[in-house]
């Protein structure tokens, strides 16, 4: 899983940018784009507009060396007309200037014309230099033939390349003429491919635009639709899975989280809820059924507090007048009363459910003269888990009251406790009358005439075995705890407890 | 899915807004370095440097003749790294022969060829550029008296014969006058020329009377002027006409067109102009003769690179004069 994530995050998409820098990316791309056009076509006008000073450039330094000439000529003029320093000084000032200027024309014999006009201006104005400076020196010679002649000359030459720099100029103008028409077609198609240009990529990034946002909102809009639905309480409502992981990603993957959670809670809270409801209704069941033993017992013995005293003032009595058995026999009667007194909405350890069946067979023995022959046969590590109490007692009961009684052989009774695997085992049986199959149902299912064991004979502690096993259900929440066994008529009858050995318990 | 979706309509945009924009970018750099490029060829495709320069001075640089001369005398230059500048007169002042030749000096240019027609002064000139180093190549006349470093045109015997052969040719009964139209210096006058026409007109008939004009002293327009004016003569035109260049003789034969003097005047013209060419075909112009035009530009450049390579050229360089239509054969 992790290895997935850390994959997922070194491919890098363009999706899993937050919104703001998605929308900061589109708007920096349609941006970037405009300003490159805008760059591109800036630096193509600059070149057009630099070719375009080149233009008038080559002009306005043909008038420049024009004017030089002109200023060469005039001083010239000037000092052999007055032959002052200063005109003198004026004279090769101009011809240094002029000499320099001619520096960046031309001097190489090509086809060119307008070069080719350059190198012949250049080679005339050399001429013409030397001519003047030839009228300057025999002027200071004062050698006047020569310097007149010389300047005559000079004049001639002068005229000559005023021509050919007016030609040149010309020459150049007719041909930078051709090369602006060129550059000023070039620069109005440049404006209208830009112009296009920038009217495409401004629709295009309003487009962008446009689907980035409804990328955006839609799932904001699925979002609220679901979330109404969510809270309507319909859980199962979820948003299209989205893996990206910019906020829209996030949010809806929360969000469908959260909607699982609550869904999750609201089963648990009602699975809870039901459980406790159950758990109440058992304990109300319970009670009802304490509650029914209970009165069962008091509509059959008078008030068994009154009773029991009345009991162990009787065994003093007997202390009193040694008559021992008497004494032992009442002392039995009393603990019986008394765990029937103190157990009976409580539950009880083994060992004292047993010591009550004990009691109670003691008491059954004095009153039928030793008739009952009972022998217990239990597993010592099991006496100290709890069960409920009254279960053993009404078990006996029946077995000396339904099995045992009136018949023609000696009656035994047998209790077991014996530990099973992880249950207890607790059996007792009598070699009593037995039951037939359809007795052992009808007992099953609480459906038994009455007329075998009338209510209120006064033989019974009134406990029935419909209550015990629905007591033993209630306390161990399980079904098929008490099971009878009978090999029919007149063979005796087994009742088996099946209960679980719960260390808790103990 | 839906988001997945609008996010590959907004990739498919980027794409497109690049590919557009890649498209636009291109063909704007194409385009402008193309175009740029372009107004650089044009100057550089003339920037060949040669090493020398020489310049042709003619009378009229729109003839036919010199035109192909120039031309093909330009491509010869350029096989011997010269570059041959013909005098432009296009932009400003037309400057005489003279002032051309002083102009080619002061600009220390390294030959001239010259359209020699016996101008004032250009003999000086032509001296004067000797002096300065400057080979001046004279065609179709030769002052003799200059120092020009080579003649290259057709010799004056050679010219006469055939102009005599075909004056001859034209005299008929009705032939009284024929008239010599030449356009050179008075110095120049050419006996051989004269005398040879003049001899085949005697050779025919004794009586006819052969005269000579010279337009030289008259200005720009004035050839067309006098060539009108002898039309219109109260003694009528002459029977033939001998034209010595290409202005004379289309302006003779429009006039004679234009005075309906067709069968009237005969023509003997110079060159092979198209209207010239057109005439002869007609028989509007009976015979025109022309120069060699290659053998000129030929010999031209030849003896201008003789006379850098070696320090000598020939001084005389014989061209052969054409005749159109040629002469039948004879009987």
């Amino acid at each position: 899983m992790n290895e997935i994530n850390t994959e997922k995050k070194r491919r890098f998409r363009l999706k899993d940018l937050s919104l703001t820098t998605k929308v900061l990316f589109a708007v920096l791309f349609v941006t970037m784009i405009i300003f490159i056009v805008n760059l591109v076509m800036y630096t193509q006008v600059n070149r057009m507009v630099n070719s375009m000073g080149q233009v008038y450039g080559s002009n306005v330094s043909l008038n420049e060396l024009s004017e030089k000439l002109e200023k060469v000529h005039e001083s010239t003029y000037s000092y052999l007309e007055v032959k002052t320093s200063d005109s003198l000084e004026e004279y090769y000032k101009s011809a240094e200037d002029y000499q320099k200027l001619l520096e960046s024309l031309n001097r190489e014999v090509t086809e060119n014309p307008v070069m080719l006009l350059e190198k012949n201006i250049r080679n005339m104005s050399e001429t013409y230099l030397t001519e003047t400076d030839a009228a300057v020196s025999y002027k200071r010679g004062r050698n006047v033939e020569k310097y007149r002649k010389s300047f005559e000359r000079a004049g001639q030459l002068y005229d000559y390349l005023n021509s050919s720099i007016y030609d040149l100029n010309n020459y150049q103008f007719h041909n930078n003429s051709e090369n602006f028409r060129q550059l000023q077609g070039a620069l109005r198609s440049l404006g209208l491919f830009s112009t296009a240009l920038i009217a495409v990529m401004m629709s295009v990034g309003c487009l962008m635009l446009y689907f980035m946002v409804r990328g955006v909102v839609s799932p904001l809009t699925n979002l609220a639709v679901t979330a109404k639905y969510v809270g309507e309480g319909d859980f199962h409502m979820k948003l299209p899975m989205n893996d990206s992981l910019d906020e829209v990603g996030v949010m809806t993957r929360a969000f469908n989280t959260m909607v699982s959670s609550l869904d999750e809670y609201v089963s648990l809270t009602r699975e809870n809820m039901e459980k406790e409801q159950a758990l109440k209704e058992k304990e109300l069941l319970m009670e009802a059924h304490l509650k029914e033993a209970q009165l069962k017992y008091l509509q059959s013995q008078i008030n068994p507090h009154f009773l029991f005293n009345s009991l162990n003032a009787g065994a003093q009595l007997a202390m009193m007048e040694d008559a021992e058995q008497t004494s032992i026999f009442v002392e039995h009667m009393a603990d019986f009363f008394r765990y029937n007194v103190k157990k009976g909405n409580q539950d009880a350890t083994l060992e004292e459910e047993v010591e009550s069946v004990e009691n109670y067979i003691y008491i059954l023995n004095v009153r039928f003269a030793g008739d009952i022959h009972y022998s217990k046969e239990i597993d010592e590590t099991v006496l100290g888990i709890r069960i409920p109490s009254m279960i053993l007692q009404p078990l006996v009961e029946n077995a000396v009251n339904h099995g045992i009684r009136n018949i023609d052989w000696e009656g035994r009774i047998r209790l077991s406790v014996m530990k099973s695997g992880e249950n207890i085992l607790i059996s007792v049986r009598d070699n009593g009358k037995g039951m037939t199959e359809e007795k052992i149902r009808q007992v099953m299912q609480g459906t038994v005439k009455t007329e075998d064991n009338p209510q209120g004979s006064g033989d019974s502690t009134g406990i029935g075995l419909s209550n015990v096993q629905a007591r033993l259900e209630l306390y161990y929440n399980q079904k098929n705890l008490l099971e009878i066994r009978s090999g029919g008529e007149d063979a005796g009858t087994e009742v088996l407890i099946r209960i679980p050995f719960i260390e808790e318990t103990m | 899915m839906q988001r997945r979706k609008t996010f590959s309509i907004e990739i498919v945009l980027m794409v497109l807004s690049l590919a557009v924009f890649g498209l636009f970018l291109g063909a704007v750099l194409i385009y402008y370095d193309n175009m740029f490029r372009s107004i650089d060829m044009k100057e550089e495709k003339l920037n060949r440097a040669y090493a020398k320069q020489y310049e042709m001075i003619v009378d009229n640089r729109n003839s036919s003749l010199w035109g192909e001369v120039y031309g093909l005398a330009k491509e010869k230059a350029a096989l011997n790294d010269a570059y041959l500048n013909i005098r432009r007169a296009d932009w400003s002042t037309e400057y005489d022969k003279t002032e051309s030749m002083d102009m080619c000096i002061a600009a220390k240019v390294d030959g001239i060829i010259l359209e020699y027609n016996g101008e004032a002064g250009l003999t000086e000139k032509i001296n004067e550029a000797a002096e300065q180093g400057i080979p001046v190549i004279t065609i179709m006349n030769d002052p003799n008296k200059s120092s020009r470093q080579s003649f290259v045109g057709v010799n004056d015997y050679q010219m006469g014969h055939a102009y005599g052969t075909q004056v001859a040719r034209l005299i008929d009964e009705n032939t009284e006058d024929i008239l010599i139209l030449s356009n050179r210096e008075r110095e120049l006058d050419k006996n051989q020329l004269y005398s040879q026409i003049y001899n085949a007109a005697a050779g025919k008939n004794g009586t006819i009377k052969v005269r000579e004009q010279n337009l030289i002293s008259k200005n720009q327009f004035d050839v067309e002027e006098a060539v009108r004016n002898i039309f219109q003569s109260a003694d009528g035109p002459p029977e033939i006409i001998v034209c010595l260049d290409e202005v004379t003789t289309v302006c003779a034969y429009q006039a004679m067109v234009d005075f309906n003097m067709v069968g009237e005047v005969s023509i003997i013209g110079y060159d092979a102009s198209d209207s010239i060419l057109d005439a002869v075909e007609k028989g509007l112009i009976a015979v025109t003769f022309t120069m060699d035009a290659e053998q000129i530009a030929e010999y031209s450049i030849e003896a201008l690179t003789e006379y850098w390579e070696i320090g000598r050229s020939n001084t005389y360089y014989t061209v052969d004069l054409n005749v159109i239509p040629a002469p039948p054969l004879k009987e």
